[in-house]
């Protein structure tokens, strides 16, 4: 069920970079009413009833979020998470670099909504095209007079001041971001205080993802209403999903969330090589616990996927075909987690460290029964027991491929070594 | 204080037990209360919750994940399980991954008896390891600073220390490094950690991770013994533990007293003990005799010396100065020596610029700068002079309701934020007046004169603590004026006067002053002689015999030249010190006196709170205690009988006391009477005037020769104007020749912008370089400088 686009409209055959072509496709035309004709509240109420969701990971409700502000006359930050680093995610890089000014447009109404005078994008590190695009962007939008001092004429003011982050993870966790773009070490803070509360230079702070923002201007325009009438019940509007590993089209797909996984995987990403299939997919990123062939009707939207002891987190779906080691999937995952884990909590600093280390020794043919005993018990006293959820993202693969593949790990200990890759060698 | 505000009381249940803690309390504080303990690392009382270790995870039912009881505030009705089994599966998970990497080297660790990694580990940890990887390894022998080693792989990374350095002494310079398990413990841009707190983060460090230079591998913990004691390295008077194994100082060890050191204890407090096993350290009296000096016993000391003082006693002509480094009781019996055994009031504890210790009125606690909204600073550098006050300053004004003004002659480098109001010569009791005046009239504004802005600060303040450096009887008054003016206003103020000594305090309410007695009280007959007219006298050939007693003017006095004149010349001169001073150096007889940790006592610190100490070790054969050399040489005169008993000292002193105090006029105490006013000084053309800046590790005494500390002790320097500099071309490093009018000394320049122009600001009290050859009796002074060599030479 495909849908027509709505942030990905014109990719590849427009340059929305020029502010001209994005005013020729209806831009601004949104910030334009909300300035004009919408309060504050008014926005908030807008995007609380179009039920929109955060497309970075957690799937909180925007508006709500945006309520939670305290009314005390303290200033107030909005900030804009471009700190993709999730594994397998990669479209806010693509949102960033091609549709720079629907995303100013989406700061800038949010920022009227929440009245904020500061709005903070941090873009992650590695991105410096997107940074570069969107900086040019900045620059056009200012003298436009669409960010800045008294925009259109509304008496409103807003700055945007990007910053650049320096290559960690951790900094995409929000109060971790706020540390960071303070010039503090990047790692999350104790809750409470919430940012809501106290975030940003102590600030009631309101932090959300690129996509997220990027759909406010839509909703301004076109209305809540048509807004919740697309995807799923409760987890209305279309998504961009990154779409990798074994597949033919591997790429961002811009779907109605709702859409079963079979839709997405096998039809609009190309489907599998032939003669192969699907082993494993992992939904939400390298955060998420794998579903497996037979779930593939599942759909693709927050709760659904919740039911199936997964999450879909900021939309990233590999997918990994019958060639590949279970044993190897999680190695990659198990490093990343290991080196990206800021250090501050035990489970997460030295579990992380101790699981990387028995799975690569698994993988390599050196592991015994005993580290698949300990495998099996240490999700237990490293999940749920930190500070923020990296140290969850540990285990969650890794315990869905064993659970489902246990004869695979049982034969890395026994055959020492690959059984995939002893079978794929001898083939050739 | 203010009254606390009523705070509303929880129900909370723990384990079954339902009771009753203030809203807001901890769930880990909350378990303190039934003698529950649930294991921490990262938390600590005094440091901020971090959650970061989490050893405290608990229940709590209706929330369904283990929550950290170190930063989980009890609410109304809360339930709440600190043994259940996924508590101890949690625990057991948190000291499992603890383990993994942790060397296991308990048997050589410092801390093994005294770890909180090894206690855990045995009541609530895996009873078998599951480890079978080899261990990964980090840096070992880390040199942090010139106190400290770190072993970071020991350090289960639960920043203590990193925060202890951020929120307590706010100096930030531990930093972690790197990320995730390949953090490290490290400083700031690579540089040495050398706070004045250090060695607190060895005691906070809950493992062996941060051990002391000092402490390293030299005993185990378990066969340490404990005795309470107080430093007596400054007036603030912190509590501490003195640690001994067979017979010998160890370490000492914070003993926490909230109203006094909250806790903490500075690093000089903390390592000058080592000076009891020097080389230097005097173990038994000595004459001079053939142009050396000879050993004797304490007896023939004490007839010889008792002898010498009586025949001066007689004839009228004899002065004794010292009582600010004795206990109480010694400063008691010390006055009771000078008055009934030599029949004088030639006698007076000041031997520093210092020229009183009690505020005679709108005395201030040290908990007062905690909520403090004004501390107003005047000459007193609390950095170098009581750091553990200065630890309250800090945090009052990081806390963000206290603002701190200092005035002096020069802008001391502060951690913290601080209005600085340049003070001339001679002009603070004309500012505080004027201040008193504007706070009168309600004016002040920011942005107007320095008076005008510490008004308008005021304006908005509850409560003043003034805290004063005691170094100039108009400034002492006006600045009670001044309080008199603020309390009048309807505010809350008061005054400290930190000491020069460390019981400088109590050797004056014990009446080790010309002109009052214990407690204050006026003394009959004449005053006697201040230090200054002692030495005057003692110069001109007007005194025959000088008792100094733990004191050492020839380097403390403000002249250094007087001083000096006086303790050559006078025709005897007896001196008790614990190591060879300059002032000892002159004596005929010098008695070798005990430590404070081989006596028992009482000590009064700056605020007036008398604390006990308690004998920790016995001294050499022939060291006396203070005491027991005045009752020997009360005995050798033959003229009374005083005891060396603290007890009954201490008993004699309290009744002393307890007699009607000497109050002036408006019910103040009486004050030391003080002689030599300060006049005007002449800067020669070209000269720079000087101005002598304290240092904590400065002294002529057990600093100088302390083993502990030296790594500490700065070379003697002379601070300069980037444009004075510029003017006698001086580069930083280079070797300089200060002469002033009675003498000169050689240091090394520094060059800050700090230090106003025509001034030249020169480190304090260091034998090598005796800063009081540049002064004279007002504490004045200046000197020509010449450059010996530049700073490329000076250095090779």
């Amino acid at each position: 069920m495909p849908i027509e686009p709505v942030l990905t409209k014109g990719f590849g055959s427009l340059d929305l970079t020029d502010l001209a072509v994005y005013r020729s496709v209806g831009g601004f035309a949104a910030l334009t009413k909300a300035l004009r004709e919408m309060t504050p509240d008014g926005v908030v109420a807008e995007v609380m009833a179009s039920n929109l969701r955060g497309r970075g990971g957690a799937g909180f409700p925007t508006g709500k979020k945006w309520s939670f502000l305290p009314k005390d006359g303290r200033p107030r930050y909005l900030v804009c998470n471009s700190d993709e680093a999730e594994a397998g995610t990669f479209k806010d890089r693509m949102l960033l670099e091609n549709s720079p000014f629907n995303l100013i447009e989406g700061l800038v109404i949010s920022a009227y909504a929440v009245n904020a005078k500061r709005v903070f994008i941090y873009i992650r590190g590695e991105f410096l095209a997107g940074y570069r695009i969107f900086q040019k962007a900045l620059a056009q939008a200012y003298d436009a007079g669409l960010v800045g001092a008294d925009i259109l004429g509304s008496g409103y003011s807003v700055e945007i001041v990007p910053h650049r982050g320096a290559g960690a993870y951790i900094c995409g966790e929000e109060t971790a971001q706020l540390n960071s773009l303070e010039g503090k070490r990047g790692e999350p803070r104790l809750k409470p205080p919430f940012p809501a509360n106290a975030g940003l230079y102590g600030m009631p702070t309101v932090v959300n993802n690129v996509e997220t923002l990027m759909y406010v201007p839509h909703i301004i325009e076109r209305g809540a209403k048509w807004f919740a009438s697309i995807g799923a019940e409760k987890s209305p509007g279309p998504k961009v999903i990154s779409v990798s590993g074994h597949v033919m089209r591997p790429g961002n797909y811009e779907v109605p969330l709702g859409i079963p996984m079979r839709e997405l995987v096998m039809e609009l990403a190309g489907g599998l090589r032939p003669g192969r299939r699907v082993k494993a997919i992992q939904p939400g990123g390298g955060s998420s616990a794998a579903i497996f062939e037979e779930d593939l009707d599942v759909a693709c939207d927050f709760d659904s996927l919740a039911a199936k002891g997964t999450m879909l987190g900021s939309g990233a779906v590999t997918v990994m075909d019958d060639t590949a080691c279970m044993v190897r999937c999680a190695l990659t995952i198990n490093r990343f987690f290991e080196t990206e884990s800021c250090g501050q909590c035990t489970p997460c600093r030295e579990g992380g460290q101790w699981v990387h280390r028995m799975v690569a020794r698994l993988e390599a043919g050196e592991g015994s029964e005993s580290d698949l005993k300990i495998l099996t018990t240490i999700n237990r006293t490293i999940t749920g027991t930190n500070l923020c959820v990296l140290g969850d993202s540990i285990m969650p693969f890794l315990s869905s491929v064993y659970k489902h593949f246990p004869e695979e790990f049982h034969d890395h200990v026994r055959l020492a070594g690959c059984p995939l890759h002893a079978r794929s060698e001898s083939a050739a | 204080m203010s009254p606390e505000k009523a705070v509303r009381e929880v129900s909370v249940t723990i384990d079954g037990n339902t009771f009753a803690v203030p809203e807001g309390t901890l769930v880990v504080e909350a378990a303190k209360h039934l003698g529950t303990q649930i294991p921490v690392y990262c938390y600590h009382p005094k440091l901020e919750p971090a959650g970061l270790c989490r050893i405290c995870l608990v229940e709590i039912e209706k929330m369904p994940k283990l929550q950290i009881a170190c930063a989980t505030r009890v609410a109304d009705g809360m339930v709440v399980h600190t043994s259940s089994a996924k508590v101890a599966e949690a625990r057991r998970g948190v000291l499992e991954f603890l383990l993994l990497n942790h060397p296991l080297d308990c048997p050589v660790c410092d801390k093994g008896g005294e770890c909180e990694l090894q206690d855990f580990t045995m009541s609530y940890g895996p009873g078998e390891s599951r480890l079978t990887e080899p261990k990964l390894h980090k840096p070992k022998l880390v040199d942090l600073g010139p106190t400290i080693v770190l072993d970071e792989e020991r350090c289960i990374l639960c920043r203590r220390c990193t925060r202890f350095d951020d929120e307590i002494a706010q100096e930030r310079t531990l930093i972690v490094e790197d990320r995730g398990f390949k953090s490290l413990i490290s400083t700031r841009n690579g540089g040495a950690y050398a706070s004045y707190f250090s060695g607190n983060t060895t005691e906070i460090c809950p493992v062996g991770a941060l051990t002391s230079k000092a402490y390293r591998f030299r005993s185990r913990p378990w066969d340490l013994n404990h005795t309470d004691s107080v430093c007596t390295q400054c007036s603030v008077g912190c509590n501490y533990r003195v640690d001994t194994r067979f017979g010998r100082v160890m370490r000492t060890f914070t003993r926490e007293n909230p109203a006094v050191d909250d806790g903490w204890i500075c690093d000089r407090g903390r390592y000058t003990f080592n000076y009891l096993y020097a080389p230097e350290r005097l173990r038994a009296p000595s004459i001079k005799r053939d142009g050396g000096r000879v050993d004797v016993t304490f007896a023939e000391a004490a007839v010889l010396a008792g002898s010498k003082l009586a025949e001066a006693a007689a004839r009228g002509r004899v002065g004794v100065i010292g009582g600010g480094r004795l206990s109480d009781e010694e400063a008691y019996a010390l006055q009771r020596f000078a008055r009934e055994v030599l029949g004088t009031n030639n006698i007076d504890y000041r031997t520093h610029a210092q020229v009183y210790a009690s505020p005679s009125r709108f005395g201030a606690r040290l908990t007062d700068i905690d909520d403090a909204s004004v501390i107003l600073a005047f000459g007193a550098v609390t950095p170098e002079l009581a750091p553990i006050l200065d630890l309250r300053i800090r945090r009052a004004v990081a806390r963000g309701h206290a603002k701190f003004v200092y005035m002096g002659p020069y802008r001391p480098a502060f951690t913290i934020e601080t209005r600085y109001v340049k003070l001339q010569r001679g002009t603070l009791p004309k500012e505080l007046d004027d201040l008193g005046d504007a706070v009168r009239r309600g004016a002040g504004q920011p942005g107007g004169s320095d008076v005008a802005t510490i008004a308008s600060d005021i304006a908005a303040a509850k409560k003043i603590v003034a805290i004063h450096s005691g170094e100039d009887a108009p400034s002492a008054d006006a600045i009670e004026r001044l309080v008199e003016t603020l309390q009048q206003s309807g505010r809350d103020a008061g005054i400290l006067v930190v000491g020069a000594t460390g019981n400088a305090r109590g050797a004056e309410a014990a009446g080790c002053v010309p002109n009052l007695g214990p407690g204050y009280a006026p003394v009959s007959g004449e005053p006697g002689m201040t230090t200054d007219q002692m030495l005057a006298a003692a110069a001109d050939g007007r005194l025959d015999a000088l008792f100094v007693i733990g004191a050492n003017p020839a380097l403390t006095f403000p002249d250094g030249a007087l001083a000096r004149r006086a303790l050559k010349r006078v025709p005897f001169l007896a001196v008790a010190d614990q190591v060879m001073t300059e002032t000892a150096s002159y004596a005929h007889i010098v008695f070798a006196a005990a430590s404070f940790a081989e006596k028992r006592g009482h000590t009064t610190n700056l605020e007036g709170i008398r604390q006990a100490f308690a004998a920790a070790v016995e001294s050499p054969l022939e060291v006396r205690t203070d005491a027991q050399i005045i009752g020997a040489l009360t005995l050798a005169t033959r003229r009374g009988s005083i005891g060396d008993d603290p007890t009954t000292l201490f008993a004699e002193l309290n009744a002393a006391e307890s007699a009607p105090r000497a109050k002036t006029g408006g019910g103040a105490l009486a004050r030391p009477v003080v002689t030599g006013a300060s006049a005007p000084i002449a800067v020669p053309d070209g000269a720079l005037t000087v101005i002598p800046i304290p240092h904590l590790y400065a002294g002529g005494g057990a600093a100088a020769h302390d083993p502990g500390t030296k790594p500490m002790r700065p070379e003697p320097y002379a601070v300069f104007s980037p444009s004075d500099a510029r003017r006698l071309s001086l580069d930083e490093g280079a070797r300089v020749k200060l002469s002033g009018a009675s003498g000169s000394i050689e240091v090394s320049a520094r060059i800050a912008q700090q230090v106003p122009d025509g001034s030249v600001l020169v480190l304090a009290e260091m034998p090598e370089a005796p800063h009081n050859l540049l002064l004279d009796a007002s504490g004045g002074g200046w000197a020509n400088v010449e450059v010996i060599a530049g700073a490329a030479e000076a250095a090779g």
